[in-house]
C-alpha cells in the first residue's frame, strides 16, 4: 500500500490487518503472478515501497549518544568561556541549566584541547583523535536545540519529535514509509549495550500509535539476538521437522477450506519466514567472518572498545544486507556528567572514538558511506557552568539550548560546520537547527517528505515532525 | 459591548506595528486592499464574514483582518510561515468546502505577507485598556500557588481584584493607579516573588516582560474590571454552528422512520433487506460446532470445556442456542471478556508513565474489578456512564455518618478519568503544560471513547471539518475544571482516598497489622540479600578485587548514575559484567544467593496476596472551586483568550440553551456539579451520540467491523453508517431496554446476522469484498488475551480466581517479560495480569496488545513472525502444550486407546469438535512419525502434536 495517499477512512477495511513483508513475494512465486508494492493485498507491510523523491541514503545508522554529550568539550570550542573560567555566570543562573539554581556552579573552561583537523579545519577536541581523522567525511552541526532540559522528554522528543511517550520514532516512520530491502532480516534494528538498556528502554524504538510491525527490533548482545529466535526446549531435529510438515498440512487443509482469507496464507507465510529468520540472523551476525584488518579498524580485540566496536561492524553488516535502520545504544546515559566530567567524557570516548571512526571508515571503503547516513549525537547538551554534586563542581548540566551532532555520508556535505552558538556554547546565534528540522533532513536524504508521511489517527493526520513547519536544512546537503 | 473591547484591545495590538508594515510596502506585490482582499472576497468570505464568523474570523473588513480569529492573528508581517493565514491556504486546509487556491493567489499571499503585510487604508480606532481578566490568566499562572485557593502566604490571595486590593500582612499588594507602589510588582520585579527556591518545588516560571508590562499598565490604568460573564450558551443562536450543522446524521436523535412502523424489525430485518438489495441472502448457518466455539469466545473470551462443548453439542432443545448464550451471560467470565474491551477504551494501566521511571499505580486494579463487575452486573449503562464520569457527585461521601458500597463505588468509578498517561508526578515535570496534556487527554478519552467525536483538533483552532468551535473545547474543559485543574493541582499523593465500609474497615485493622510487619521485616531482609548477591558476584567474579572495592562498589550504587565520578563507574560497570553473565555460567555461591533474593521476593509476594485490599482509592474529585477557564489560543498555555464557562459541544444541542449546571448538594460538601450535570446530559434517552457509538462499540466487538467504521469518529470526516436504520434500531432498543448491554448481545446473538457462516464464496467476495452489507461472520484471530486465556484453558494451566491485586510479572536478561505463577503453578487470567506500560508481558505484546496513548478504541491484528517464533520456541507455551498432553494421557488412561482416539481428545480439547476423516488421518500417521523420531517416547510424541495443534490456525482463528 502507499501510505502517504490520503487516507479515507474506508481504506482500513482493506488495511485493518498487517502482515511480514515476504508475503507479497511469496504469494507471487505461489500463484505465479507478480504483486507488487502497490496491489500487495495483506496491509500494512515491509514490502520496499518508493519514496516522494529520489533518495540519497538508503540506510540510516543512527550513534546515539545518550546522556547528552558537552558541546564545548569536543566539538564546538569556546575560548571566551574558557578565560572566564572560575567566574560567575553573567546572567540569570535560573536560566542556565535544569536543576534548582542554588547547584549552578560557576563557569568551566573546555577540558580538553581543541584543534583543527582534516583539510576543512574542522574543530575537535582531543578526546575524539580518530573521528577528527574522518573530519572531511564529517557535516557538524553545532546549532541543535530542543525543547525540554530533562532526559526522558528530550529523548521523546529526538526520537520521536515529541515531548511525551507514545509517539512513532524516526525509524519507526522511516520504515513505515520505505519498508525494507531484507526481508529475512527485520526492518528496524537496535544493538543496545551489553551493560543494559539505556534510559527510557523500548521506549526509543517504539511505533508508538503505527502498528506494531514498524518498531524496532532489539538484537540482544548476547544469548539469542531475537526472543524466541531458537527453541527453548530440547526436541530432536527430527522431531521439529516433521512437525512443521504436519503443521503445514494441517494449515494448509484449514487455508483451502476457507477461500478468500489472504490473512490466512500471511499466516503460513510468517512460519516461514520465522523459519529463515533463523538462519538469515546467524549469518549477519556472524563477525567470524570478518578479515583480521577490518576488526582491527573498530577496535575489536581491544579491551575499551571491543564491545562498541562489534556493534559498530554489526551495523554495518546490516546495513549492506539491506536494513533499512539501525540505531546503537550506549547503556543507560554514560554521557550524563553532572560529576567528574573530565574523565567521564574521555573514558567513553575511548569506548566509542575508535569504532565510530572505524564504521566511517570501513563504510567508505566499500563504496556504502554515499547510501548510508550516519547521524552522532544525543539528546541534548551541557551547560557552560559547572554544577554541584556532592560537595565538588566538577560536572556540566542540561542544556537544551545547543547542543551539537553531527551526520556522514548519505548526501549530506563533509567537511562542514554548519550553525554556531554564543560565546559559552549555551544558546545557538546562528543557523538553528531544531529536532523538527534535523527529522525532515534525515527524511529528505531518506526520499521522503516530512509533509506527506502521515499516519490518519482520531481525525488527526499525524507526522513526525508535528504541526509546525519545519524545514530540511539545505545548506548541509551535497 | 464584550465583543467590541475585545476588537479594540486588539486592533491597538496590531496598529502599533503598523508603521513597520507600511514602510516595506514599497516593493511589494500590492498592498492589502488591491492584491489579497479580492482573493478573499471570492474564497474566503462566505464562512468568514461579518455574520457567519466562523473561528471568529471576519476577513470580509480590514479591521477583521486586523483583528483575527480565536486562533489568534492572521498574520505576522513578515513571516509567511508564522501567518496562519498562509499556512492555512498553503496546506490546502482552507477554504474547507470547494478548491484549494490557485498557485498564484497562494502566491500574492505569501509575498503581501513577506514584504510586510502593508494596508493602504487605516481604520479608525480607539485604545483600550487592559482588565481584570488579562492579568487574572498571568496571576493563576504565576501566583496562586502560593496566593490562592490553597495556600496564601503573607495572608495574600492574588486571584482577583478585589483581595489583591485587601492585601495581606504587608497591606494592599496592588495601588490602583501606582504600579511602582503595588507590592505584587516590586515583588515580582526584584525577582523576590516567584521565590528562586520556590521554582521548582512549586512549578511555576517567572513571568516574561510583556506580562509585568500587561500587570504594570492594568494597574496604572486603575486597575479597571469589566464585567464579563464567560461565554456560555445564552439563549441566543450560536453564530458559529448553523442548524445545517446540527443536521448532520450524528447530530440529529435516532429514530425509525414512519414507513417502518408496522414492520417486525430485529437485525435479520434490516441486514436481511439490504442484502436483497444487492441481491445476496444471508450466509448458511455455521454448523453447530462452529456456533458453541464462536460464541464462547466472543462473549467470555474462552473456549468450552469438553464438558460443556459436548452438552450443548448434544442438546436437544430448539432454543439451545439461546439457551447457551444466557449461560454464558450468566458466566463471572463475561465481564472479563467484555470489560477487557471498555479497559481499552479508559486506557487502563497499572503504571502512570510519561517518566522512564514509570511508577506504578498501585490500586489501578480496583477500577479493573469496577469495571468487570459492572458488566457482569449488566449494570445499566448510563449509570455506569454518570459513575465514571461523576461518581464523587452522586453522593455526599465526605460528610456521610457511614460510608456505603455505593460510596466506594461510586468513587472507584471515576478511575476512569485517572487512567491516562501522567507524568505529573515528576520531579521536574509538573509544569502547568504538562498538567494541560493530561486534562487533553481525559477529553480525547470521553469525546472519542464516549461521545464518538474527535475534539482534539479544536484545542488549537477551530475544528476543520466538524462543527466544534474552539470555544467548545474549553467549554468542555471547564466540565472537568473543578476536578481537573491546572492551576490547582493534586499530587500523586494528594490524589487519592482512604475510603471504605465500616466492615472493610474492621478487616483491614484486623488482618493487615501483623502482615504489614512481617512484609517490612522480608523486605529489609531482601535488601540485605541483594546486597550479598552483589558482593557474591564479586567476589565470585573477581577474587583478587579488595573487600573494600567491594564496599565501595554497593557506595557507588547508591549514588544516582549520573552523579559518579568515573573511578565509582568503573566499579559499576565491572558489576554489571559480572551480573550479565547467564545462569548456566555462574557458580554456585551466586546461584545460591540468587536463589535466596527470589525465595523472599515470592515470600514478600505471598504476603501481600494474604492482605485485605487497602482502603485507598484512585479518585477523581470536585474540589468546588475551579478556577476560571480561559481560550487557549492555538492550545498554548501562556496565550489566553477569552473567559469561557462549562459546556457541551453546541452542534449536540440548539445552540442557544444553556447548559445548566447545579452543585449537588446544596447543604453540604461545595461541589460545582459541572460533571454530573455533563454525564446526565450524555445520558438523556434521546442524545443522539452516546447509545449510537456504544452500539456501534458493541456491534465491532461482535463483527470485527463497525456499522461506523470509525469506532471514534461519527463527525464529518467520519465513515457514514453501512446500515444508518439498524444503527438507529439498536440505539432506541438499547435505551428502551434500560441501556442493558446483556439484553442487546441476546439481541445480536440470536440473530441470523450473526449466525452466519464464515465462508466466503466467490459471488460474495464479488459483491461485498469489505463485508459491509455483513453477508457473512468474518473469520477472525483470537486477540491477546483470549489466545493466552485459550492456551491456559485447555491445557489446564488456568487459574479463574477473578480480581484483586494484579499478578506480578518479571524481567528476565533477555528483555522477556513474563508472568510469576502463582503457588499452584496456575496462571490466571489475562485481564488479571500487571500492565505497567514499559513492561507489558512480551506474550501480549507480540500478539497487538496495544500501547494505551492515551487509550486504544480499536486493536491492530497483525500477522507477523516474531508470533510464529513465540509459539514455535517459546518455553512457556511449550510447557502448555505439555500439560494438555498429559491431561489427555490421563483422560484417555484406558488401556488400548488408538492414535485416532488421542487425535479425538486433543481436537474435542482444542478446537471444541471432532477431527475431520482426514485430520484423524493426518493426525494418526503424525503420532506415529513422532513417536519414532522421539525414539519410541510416546509422552513426547503426544507432547508435540499438542504444541502443533495449539500452533494451528484452526486454534488461533475463530470461524
Amino acid at each position: 500500500m502507499n501510505p502517504f495517499s490520503e487516507l479515507n477512512p474506508s481504506r482500513r477495511d482493506f488495511f485493518a490487518r498487517t502482515s511480514d513483508g515476504l508475503l507479497g513475494a511469496a504469494l507471487a512465486s505461489l500463484l505465479g503472478n507478480d504483486l507488487g508494492a502497490e496491489e500487495h493485498p495483506g496491509g500494512y507491510d515491509l514490502t520496499p515501497k518508493r519514496g516522494h523523491h529520489p533518495a540519497k541514503a538508503t540506510s540510516v545508522i543512527q550513534l546515539f549518544m545518550n546522556g547528552g554529550p558537552s558541546q564545548m568539550d569536543l566539538f564546538d570550542p569556546k575560548p571566551v568561556l574558557n578565560g572566564m573560567d572560575g567566574k560567575p555566570f553573567p546572567g540569570n543562573v535560573e536560566e542556565v541549566g535544569n536543576s534548582n539554581a542554588d547547584s549552578i556552579g560557576v563557569m568551566m573552561g573546555g577540558q580538553y584541547k581543541f584543534a583543527r583537523h582534516g583539510q576543512s579545519g574542522m574543530w575537535m577536541s582531543d578526546a575524539l583523535p580518530h573521528t577528527a581523522k574522518m573530519a572531511d567525511d564529517i557535516c557538524l552541526i553545532n546549532s541543535m536545540w530542543t525543547d525540554h532540559p530533562n532526559h526522558d522528554n528530550a529523548l521523546y522528543k529526538i526520537h520521536s519529535g515529541r515531548l511525551f511517550m507514545g509517539y512513532p520514532t524516526l525509524g519507526a516512520w522511516t520504515v513505515y514509509g520505505l519498508g525494507t530491502e531484507n526481508r529475512n532480516l527485520p526492518a528496524y534494528v537496535v544493538l543496545n549495550d551489553q551493560l543494559g538498556m539505556p534510559k527510557n528502554g523500548t521506549r526509543n524504538w517504539t511505533s508508538g500509535f503505527l502498528p506494531p510491525l514498524y518498531q524496532g527490533t532489539r538484537f540482544r548482545p548476547t544469548g539469542s539476538p531475537i526472543l524466541n529466535l531458537k527453541p527453548q526446549y530440547e526436541q530432536p531435529s527430527a522431531v521439529t521437522e516433521a512437525a512443521r510438515g504436519l503443521l503445514g498440512k494441517l494449515d494448509g487443509i484449514h487455508r483451502n477450506t476457507r477461500p478468500h482469507y489472504q490473512e490466512l496464507d500471511a499466516r503460513i507465510e510468517s512460519y516461514g519466514l520465522a523459519a529463515r529468520m533463523q538462519l538469515s540472523a546467524g549469518e549477519a551476525l556472524d563477525l567470524a567472518r570478518e578479515k583480521p584488518h577490518t576488526l582491527d579498524l573498530y577496535g575489536i580485540g581491544e579491551l575499551k572498545t571491543d564491545s562498541y566496536g562489534k556493534r559498530c561492524l554489526l551495523a554495518r553488516r546490516l546495513v549492506e544486507r539491506g536494513v533499512r535502520f539501525v540505531q546503537i545504544f550506549l547503556e543507560e546515559q554514560p554521557w550524563d556528567s553532572h560529576a567528574d566530567l573530565n574523565a567521564n567524557h574521555r573514558a567513553i570516548c575511548e569506548r566509542t572514538d575508535k569504532p565510530v571512526a572505524g564504521l566511517l571508515r570501513d563504510l567508505k571503503q566499500r563504496g556504502l558511506l554515499d547510501s548510508t547516513l550516519v547521524i552522532w549525537g544525543g539528546e541534548f547538551g551541557r551547560t557552560p557552568t559547572s554544577q554541584k554534586s556532592g560537595d565538588v563542581y566538577t560536572g556540566r548540566d542540561h542544556n537544551m539550548q545547543a547542543f551539537s551532532s553531527w551526520m556522514a555520508g548519505g548526501g549530506v556535505k563533509g567537511g562542514m560546520t554548519y550553525g554556531a552558538t554564543d560565546d559559552f556554547g549555551h544558546a545557538v546565534v546562528e543557523d538553528a537547527v531544531s529536532v523538527h528540522d534535523f527529522h525532515a533532513t534525515i527524511l529528505n536524504q531518506l526520499g521522503l517528505d516530512h509533509q506527506k508521511l502521515f499516519f490518519s489517527r482520531s481525525g488527526l493526520e499525524e507526522r513526525l515532525t508535528g504541526f509546525e513547519p519545519p524545514h530540511v536544512v539545505e545548506d548541509i546537503l551535497a | 459591548m464584550k465583543l467590541d473591547i475585545h476588537i479594540q484591545r486588539l486592533c491597538f495590538l496590531i496598529l502599533c506595528f503598523l508603521p513597520l508594515f507600511l514602510q516595506a510596502a514599497g516593493e511589494t506585490g500590492g498592498d492589502f486592499e488591491d492584491a489579497v482582499a479580492p482573493i478573499l472576497k471570492e474564497r474566503c468570505v462566505k464562512c468568514h464574514n461579518g455574520k457567519t464568523q466562523k473561528g471568529e474570523l471576519n476577513l470580509s473588513s480590514v479591521v477583521g483582518v486586523m483583528k483575527g480569529g480565536e486562533s489568534g492573528p492572521v498574520f505576522e508581517a513578515g513571516s509567511p510561515e508564522k501567518s496562519h493565514l498562509y499556512e492555512m491556504v498553503h496546506r490546502k486546509e482552507m477554504p474547507k468546502k470547494g478548491d484549494p487556491l490557485t498557485h498564484a493567489q497562494i502566491e500574492t499571499i505569501r509575498k503581501w505577507i513577506d514584504t510586510g503585510a502593508p494596508f493602504r487604508t487605516q481604520p479608525r480606532i480607539t485604545e483600550t485598556l487592559p482588565h481584570q481578566h488579562d492579568v487574572i490568566p498571568v496571576l493563576l499562572l504565576r501566583c496562586t500557588t502560593c496566593h490562592g485557593p490553597r495556600k496564601q502566604l503573607g495572608g495574600v490571595d492574588l486571584r482577583n481584584p478585589a483581595a489583591m486590593k485587601r492585601g495581606g500582612k504587608n497591606g494592599p499588594v496592588m495601588i490602583p493607579g501606582d504600579p511602582d507602589k503595588s507590592l505584587v510588582i516590586q515583588r515580582i520585579e526584584s525577582e523576590a516573588c516567584p521565590p528562586r527556591d520556590m521554582l521548582l518545588k512549586e512549578f511555576v516560571k517567572r513571568p516574561p516582560k510583556s506580562e509585568v508590562a500587561l500587570l504594570r499598565r492594568w494597574i496604572a490604568a486603575g486597575a479597571p474590571e469589566e464585567d464579563i460573564v464567560p461565554d456560555v450558551a445564552n439563549g441566543e443562536a450560536d453564530p458559529l454552528v448553523t442548524e445545517e450543522d446540527r443536521q448532520h446524521w450524528a447530530f440529529v436523535a435516532p429514530e425509525i422512520a414512519s414507513s417502518l412502523k408496522n414492520e417486525k424489525l430485529n437485525v435479520d430485518f434490516f441486514v436481511g433487506r439490504k442484502l436483497k438489495e444487492e441481491g445476496l441472502a444471508f450466509s448458511e448457518e455455521a454448523d453447530r460446532n462452529a456456533l458453541i466455539r464462536r460464541a464462547y469466545i466472543d462473549l467470555i473470551g474462552l473456549p468450552p470445556s469438553v464438558e460443556e462443548w459436548q452438552q450443548w453439542s448434544r442438546h436437544q432443545d430448539a432454543d439451545w442456542f439461546s439457551k447457551m448464550v444466557d449461560h454464558l451471560l450468566s458466566s463471572p467470565r463475561y465481564g472479563e471478556r467484555w470489560g477487557r474491551y471498555w479497559l481499552d477504551l479508559a486506557g487502563y494501566a497499572d503504571s502512570e508513565g510519561g517518566i522512564s521511571a514509570d511508577p506504578v499505580r498501585e490500586v489501578a486494579w480496583k477500577y479493573r474489578d469496577y469495571v468487570i463487575q459492572a458488566f457482569n452486573e449488566d449494570k445499566p449503562y448510563d449509570r455506569f456512564l454518570i459513575e465514571q464520569l461523576a461518581g464523587d457527585e452522586l453522593l455526599d461521601w465526605r460528610k456521610a455518618e457511614e460510608v456505603t458500597e455505593e460510596m466506594v463505588e461510586n468513587l472507584t468509578a471515576t478511575g476512569f478519568l485517572r487512567m491516562g498517561i501522567d507524568q505529573t508526578g515528576s520531579r521536574t515535570m509538573n509544569f502547568v503544560p504538562e498538567r494541560l496534556g493530561v486534562i487533553s487527554d481525559v477529553i480525547a478519552v470521553v469525546g472519542s471513547g464516549v461521545m464518538g467525536v474527535t475534539m482534539e483538533c479544536a484545542k488549537c483552532h477551530t475544528h476543520k471539518y466538524d462543527p466544534i468551535p474552539h470555544r467548545d473545547y474549553y467549554r468542555m474543559k471547564a466540565i472537568f475544571q473543578g476536578a481537573l485543574d491546572e492551576h490547582d493541582w493534586l499530587s500523586f499523593k494528594t490524589r487519592t482516598v482512604k475510603m471504605g465500609t465500616a466492615e472493610h474497615r474492621e478487616r483491614v485493622a484486623k488482618t493487615n497489622p501483623p502482615l504489614l510487619a512481617e512484609k517490612k521485616k522480608l523486605e529489609s531482609q531482601l535488601k540485605q540479600a541483594g546486597a550479598d548477591l552483589k558482593t557474591e558476584t564479586l567476589r565470585a567474579h573477581y577474587p583478587a578485587q579488595s573487600e573494600e572495592d567491594r564496599k565501595a562498589t554497593l557506595g557507588a550504587l547508591r549514588v544516582a548514575d549520573n552523579n559518579r565520578s568515573l573511578p565509582q563507574r568503573l566499579l559499576v560497570e565491572k558489576l554489571m559484567k559480572a551480573e550479565v553473565i547467564p545462569d548456566s555460567e555462574q557458580p554456585e555461591s551466586v546461584l545460591a544467593a540468587k536463589k535466596k533474593v527470589k525465595g523472599l521476593e515470592r515470600h514478600i509476594a505471598k504476603v501481600r496476596d494474604e492482605m485485605e485490599p487497602a482502603l485507598v482509592i484512585r479518585a477523581l474529585w470536585d474540589r468546588g472551586e475551579p478556577s476560571p477557564t480561559y481560550i487557549l489560543r492555538r492550545g498554548e498555555h501562556a496565550k489566553p483568550g477569552r473567559l469561557v464557562g462549562p459546556g457541551v459541544p453546541s452542534a449536540l444541542t440548539d445552540g442557544k440553551t444553556a447548559f445548566e449546571v447545579e452543585p449537588p448538594f446544596p447543604d453540604g460538601t461545595v461541589k460545582s456539579g459541572r460533571r454530573l450535570a455533563f454525564a446526565r446530559w450524555l445520558t438523556q434517552p434521546d442524545h443522539p451520540l452516546t447509545a449510537r457509538v456504544m452500539m456501534n462499540r458493541i456491534w465491532y466487538h461482535h463483527f470485527g467491523r463497525g456499522l461506523v467504521n470509525t469506532l471514534e469518529n461519527f463527525g464529518v470526516k467520519g465513515e457514514r453508517p453501512t446500515h444508518p436504520e439498524l444503527l438507529d434500531w439498536l440505539a432506541l432498543t438499547f435505551v428502551e431496554k434500560g441501556w442493558s448491554i446483556k439484553e442487546m448481545h441476546r439481541v445480536i446473538l440470536n440473530s441470523r446476522t450473526w449466525k452466519q457462516s464464515s465462508m466466503i464464496s466467490d459471488d460474495r467476495l464479488e459483491a461485498d469484498p469489505q463485508n459491509r452489507l455483513v453477508s457473512r461472520m468474518p473469520l477472525r484471530r483470537m486477540n491477546a488475551e483470549a489466545l493466552r486465556d485459550s492456551l491456559l484453558s485447555v491445557s489446564g494451566q488456568l487459574d479463574v480466581e477473578a480480581g484483586g491485586l494484579p499478578d506480578q510479572i518479571e524481567v528476565d536478561r533477555d528483555g522477556m517479560v513474563s508472568v510469576i505463577a502463582g503457588e499452584t503453578g496456575k496462571l490466571r487470567r489475562s485481564i488479571y495480569l500487571q500492565y505497567r506500560r514499559t513492561e507489558i508481558p512480551t506474550m501480549m505484546d507480540t500478539f497487538d496488545y496495544p500501547e494505551m496513548g492515551p487509550n486504544c478504541l480499536s486493536r491492530n491484528i497483525s500477522t507477523v513472525s516474531p508470533q510464529s517464533l513465540m509459539l514455535m520456541n517459546n518455553a512457556n507455551i511449550r510447557n502448555y502444550a505439555a500439560a494438555m498432553a498429559a491431561k489427555i494421557e490421563g483422560s484417555l488412561s484406558r488401556a488400548g486407546a488408538t492414535h485416532s482416539d488421542f487425535v479425538d481428545a486433543v481436537y474435542r480439547t482444542a478446537l471444541s469438535r471432532p477431527p475431520s476423516a482426514e485430520e484423524t488421518k493426518l493426525g494418526s500417521e503424525a503420532l506415529t512419525e513422532l513417536e519414532a523420531k522421539w525414539g519410541e517416547d510416546k509422552d513426547a510424541a503426544l507432547e508435540t502434536y499438542c504444541h502443533i495443534i495449539l500452533n494451528s490456525a484452526a486454534f488461533l482463528y475463530v470461524d
